[in-house]
């Protein structure tokens, strides 16, 4: 083996140098980190069959929304299939959760009301009957004040999420916005 | 212990020129050091500053005994020039040019002149460096709080200030280092030296290939036919786009961290180490293979800045293995730093000089083992646009490059100004409350960002997202925000400690320096080669032996180490193949970014809101990049494609969000909401902590300069058709600013919002992300129409 601590006869302003040999261990993990990188790249670079983040999203969508959606199917815009969902506790939790995600900024995390309007009190601007309140979703409203949701949801995701809304009403928020529009009749019982 | 070369081996040859006389140049030293020290606490201070904006907004209602304590903070979160979108940029220009700069400055002018035993080859060069440099730091302080930004992370300075760099750096630096070189009483270059090369070839390379820009000013004269107004002389564009433009800056922002922040660091160390230490060097043959393999693999790094984005997979791939490699080359200089201290750790106990080199190295091997752990892929998907990378530079910047400032202008002081250090008690306490200040900063932020990341990706049990509400993971932080703010505040009180130590040590000068006079040969023509070391390996045969004397043992290395141009010339063939291996697949393989029929250019409205989005800083808070990860889709919407972003320059993917990512902003919300959160956000989100920007509705939006905007991206290659005809592009935002401004009232919003900074920001937010879900268009290349954007 190399002689430890050999003092070099380099000197620079009384700086020296020995020239001791570099660790065995950091030769071994640089040389591992080599390998490890030439297999890594052939297996993911240079193989067909490898997986993509872009599969792997795929893969992910098709398992989540077989989760979420397995037990109802696909769910139509009517009012028996909104009765129902709103009558589903884990329907509602998904679509509490879109709700969360994109509603309440405007109609506030518990229904109230900031800039877009209450959803808790009787009265409804684009809403007759409980089918509409999907419509609103879809299109949006108010020129383009409520805007469309229909490219970020699917249509189950919409029904949920009409239902979810539709089951805010009669609910107590903190800071109620006034009402607008006109009031209409009460839902039919939610189905379980 | 030691089989110790006697002091005879020493020097075995001898230089046969005459024997000369000179003096070191001590006074430049002395004022980069003060620039640096100086700028460091204006940096740390901005910092802090820019540390309290972000936990501010809650706590301004914080109430003790009916008064609120920190009301009157207010204007932090309110005022245009001093909102975090412009604050963070100066911190982080401050803290990398102004900061370690003119500390690197320093390290290289006192050893660069010692190592050569020659004083610098031009003392007006080093002069004009030294106020040059000066100059840059105070054009980019003022420059940043008004928003004068080309939109990209450490190179925001725009174009005018880029060339003053480039000269500074070149022509003044660069060749006054080379020169002191050629100058050279001393035959053989130390690794310090070899370390500086690197640093002043590279920066040099990817400071001018980064900023290539095309000025506004310049079109509108020789294009469109105007005469620029004031502010139109400071904004560009850079001229590569989308996905490239997004692997230039991350090639150059990386680089800048391995060769400003990193190799001329190493180079300090290697001198100031062991001067400070009084020891030889560990391992002359470890710094050889250290150098090189470090040079070459930290330029490949730069992609793993980017996984998961819509930059092709295998350059992400070769950003991440390359990191891993990385590992063990960063991991030589700091075994070279520890080892050399063997035997010494009794001096390391007594003197706090030597315990700031001790922690900062320490820290330097924690962030690169960081490094390349953050550079892999499942643990990047995690951490990315979290504060945890803000926690990793802060170990490198604050850790690494702060403690060994700290530790050179200590060592340096009573040597540069000769007079005894004021306080020795001053610089333990300096090191002690910098050390817990920054543990303080990194552990807070770290637990911080991992748990905003984790918390962002969690699922409940029926598959949504457990905290569907942003706000949410924003309020989870706080308190981690405000430990930052305390270990920040420790860590600037540290460096007003080390600024009030240098005056008064200054302060004791002589009346006079005493400027000693040194004698050395001058290099003789002819340098003859002592032997190669003998080899230890004896049963094999001469190929063997020789390659062990010529290679292992570093004999050829020692050949480059008296050639200074060859040298370089080595050091450049590294850093050019590394770069050309992705640069070239990046800019011409078609595949990798997919063209979209459906992606249209910004209409020239849009454009216009675009660089306020730019010159607001929104990007430092803001990332465009949806992931494909399925959380991040549940959350923003579907995932960005490389096509989304051919018409983008610059690119605005951004690299944290503090804020939600707005890839897919347009249409999420009514044209009335965005104007009220712009004004101010807390009027919709209570918890919001964004800064308010009520002058964007009350400032005149310059249509005039819109025209030069168009004509600028049309030469960049952006299909804009007739739009580029005089006037054409004014008429068709002037519509579609009257068309929003006229929704808007319909939507009970703001009225005379028509020729206001904010409608034309309003248009590129309702713009963003939506082409992809348009029709494509019935022929190709139509031009944008003024009605191309914003709500139907």
């Amino acid at each position: 083996m190399a002689v430890k601590d050999f003092l070099s006869d380099h000197e620079y302003d009384g700086i020296r140098e020995y020239d001791n040999p570099t660790p065995g261990w950091w030769h071994a993990i640089f040389i591992a980190t080599i390998a490890f990188s030439f297999f890594y790249f052939v297996y993911w670079e240079m193989n067909p069959r490898a997986s993509t983040p872009q599969s792997r999203w795929a893969a992910a969508q098709t398992a989540e929304y077989k989760r979420i959606f397995s037990s109802v199917g696909d769910l139509q815009n009517d009012e028996a299939t909104i009765l129902k969902m709103m009558g589903n506790e884990q329907m509602l939790n998904v679509a509490q959760g879109f709700y969360q995600s994109t509603c309440i900024q405007c109609h506030g995390k518990d229904g109230g009301g900031i800039n877009g309007v209450n959803l808790t009190d009787d009265n409804y601007k684009n809403v007759k009957k409980l089918d509409d309140i999907f419509n609103v979703i879809t299109n949006g409203a108010n020129a383009g004040v409520m805007p469309s949701w229909k490219n970020q949801f699917n249509q189950n995701e919409r029904v949920i999420l009409a239902a979810y809304v539709a089951s805010l009403r009669g609910t107590k928020p903190a800071a109620p916005k006034a009402p607008e529009g006109d009031p209409i009749p009460p839902w039919p019982a939610p189905m379980k | 212990m030691a089989t110790d070369g006697s002091a005879a081996s020493l020097s075995p040859h001898q230089e046969t020129g005459p024997i000369e006389r000179f003096v070191y140049d001590d006074a430049v030293v002395r004022k980069f050091l003060f620039a640096s020290i100086v700028f460091g606490v204006v940096a740390f201070l901005v910092g802090v500053i820019a540390a309290i904006q972000l936990a501010l907004p809650p706590a301004l209602n914080w109430e003790i005994g009916g008064v609120k304590p920190l009301a009157w903070l207010e204007f932090l979160t309110t005022t245009s020039f001093l909102n975090f979108g412009r604050i963070r940029p100066l911190h982080t220009n401050a803290a990398i040019f102004a900061f370690a700069g003119n500390a690197l400055f320093a390290a290289i002018y006192y050893s660069t002149q010692r190592l050569c035993k020659a004083r610098m080859w031009s003392d007006k060069l080093s002069n004009l460096h030294f106020w040059g440099w000066q100059l840059i730091v105070v054009c980019a302080a003022v420059s940043l709080p008004l928003g004068l930004t080309q939109g990209k992370e450490y190179a925001e300075l725009e174009w005018p200030v880029d060339l003053m760099i480039a000269v500074v750096w070149v022509a003044f630096f660069g060749v006054n280092f080379f020169m002191t070189l050629a100058k050279r009483r001393e035959r053989h270059m130390y690794v310090a030296l070899w370390f500086y090369i690197a640093t002043i070839v590279t920066v040099a390379m990817l400071h001018v290939f980064n900023n290539l820009s095309l000025p506004l000013a310049l079109v509108q004269m020789f294009k469109t036919g105007q005469t620029p107004a004031a502010a139109d002389w400071l904004k560009s564009w850079s001229v590569y786009s989308g996905v490239q433009d997004a692997f230039m800056q991350w090639w150059y922002g990386h680089n800048a961290v391995a060769f400003f922040l990193t190799t001329p660091f190493l180079g300090l160390m290697y001198y100031f180490l062991p001067k400070a230490a009084e020891k030889p060097v560990y391992s002359y043959r470890l710094s050889i293979i250290h150098f090189w393999s470090l040079v070459f693999i930290y330029i490949w790094a730069g992609p793993h800045h980017l996984h998961y984005t819509a930059l092709p997979q295998w350059a992400s791939t070769l950003g991440m293995l390359f990191s891993v490699m990385l590992w063990m080359p960063s991991w030589g200089g700091m075994i070279n730093g520890l080892l050399t201290l063997r035997g010494a750790w009794n001096k390391v106990a007594a003197d706090p000089i030597l315990k700031f080199y001790v922690v900062g190295i320490t820290f330097y091997g924690m962030s690169t083992f960081e490094g390349p752990m953050l550079s892999v892929k499942s643990v990047n998907s995690l951490s990315h646009y979290t504060d945890w990378t803000i926690a990793h530079v802060h170990a490198g910047a604050l850790g690494w490059n702060g403690l060994l400032t700290f530790g050179m202008a200590y060592w340096l002081a009573p040597r540069l100004f000769q007079a005894p250090i004021w306080s020795k008690k001053l610089v333990a306490a300096h090191f002690w409350l910098a050390t817990i200040g920054i543990a303080l900063y990194i552990l807070g932020i770290y637990t911080g960002g991992i748990t905003q990341g984790l918390m962002w990706r969690a699922f409940d049990e029926t598959g949504r997202l457990q905290y569907p509400d942003f706000v949410e993971t924003v309020m989870t932080l706080m308190p981690f925000y405000w430990i930052r703010v305390i270990g920040g505040t420790l860590f600037l009180v540290g460096g007003i400690l080390c600024l009030l130590n240098l005056v008064m040590t200054w302060a004791a000068r002589p009346a006079k320096y005493e400027e000693t006079v040194h004698e050395a040969p001058a290099l003789g023509p002819v340098f003859i080669d002592p032997p190669p070391q003998p080899t230890e390996i004896t049963a094999s045969t001469e190929w063997a032996k020789d390659v062990d004397q010529k290679y292992i043992k570093g004999w050829f290395h020692r050949v480059w180490e008296r050639k200074p141009a060859k040298f370089t010339i080595w050091v450049l063939i590294a850093i050019f193949s590394a770069s050309l291996f992705e640069i070239v697949p990046t800019f011409l393989i078609k595949s990798n970014v997919p063209t979209i029929a459906s992606v249209q250019p910004y209409t020239p409205l849009e454009l216009a809101g675009r660089d306020i989005y730019i010159s607001e800083g929104c990007y430092n808070c803001h990332s465009q990049m949806i992931r494909p990860i399925w959380a991040e889709t549940r959350r923003y919407g579907e995932y960005s494609k490389p096509g989304e972003f051919v018409y983008d320059h610059p690119f605005q993917w951004g690299s944290r969000r503090i804020g939600p990512d707005l890839a897919r902003e347009g249409g999420r919300q009514s044209h009335d909401w965005q104007m009220r959160h712009l004004e101010n956000p807390r009027q919709l989100i209570p918890d919001s902590i964004m800064p308010a920007y009520p002058h964007l509705l009350k400032d005149a939006l310059n249509f005039e300069s819109i025209q030069g905007r168009v004509d600028a991206m049309a030469m960049l290659g952006v299909p804009y058709g007739d739009l580029v005809q005089k006037g054409k592009a004014i008429e068709a935002a002037k519509a579609q600013a009257k068309e929003l401004a006229d929704t808007l009232v319909t939507q009970q919003g703001y009225a005379d919002m028509g020729d206001k900074k904010a409608i034309a920001l309003l248009a590129y937010l309702q713009r963003l992300g939506t082409d992809i879900s348009k029709p494509p268009p019935a022929e190709p290349a139509k031009p944008a129409t003024a009605s191309a954007g914003g709500l139907k």
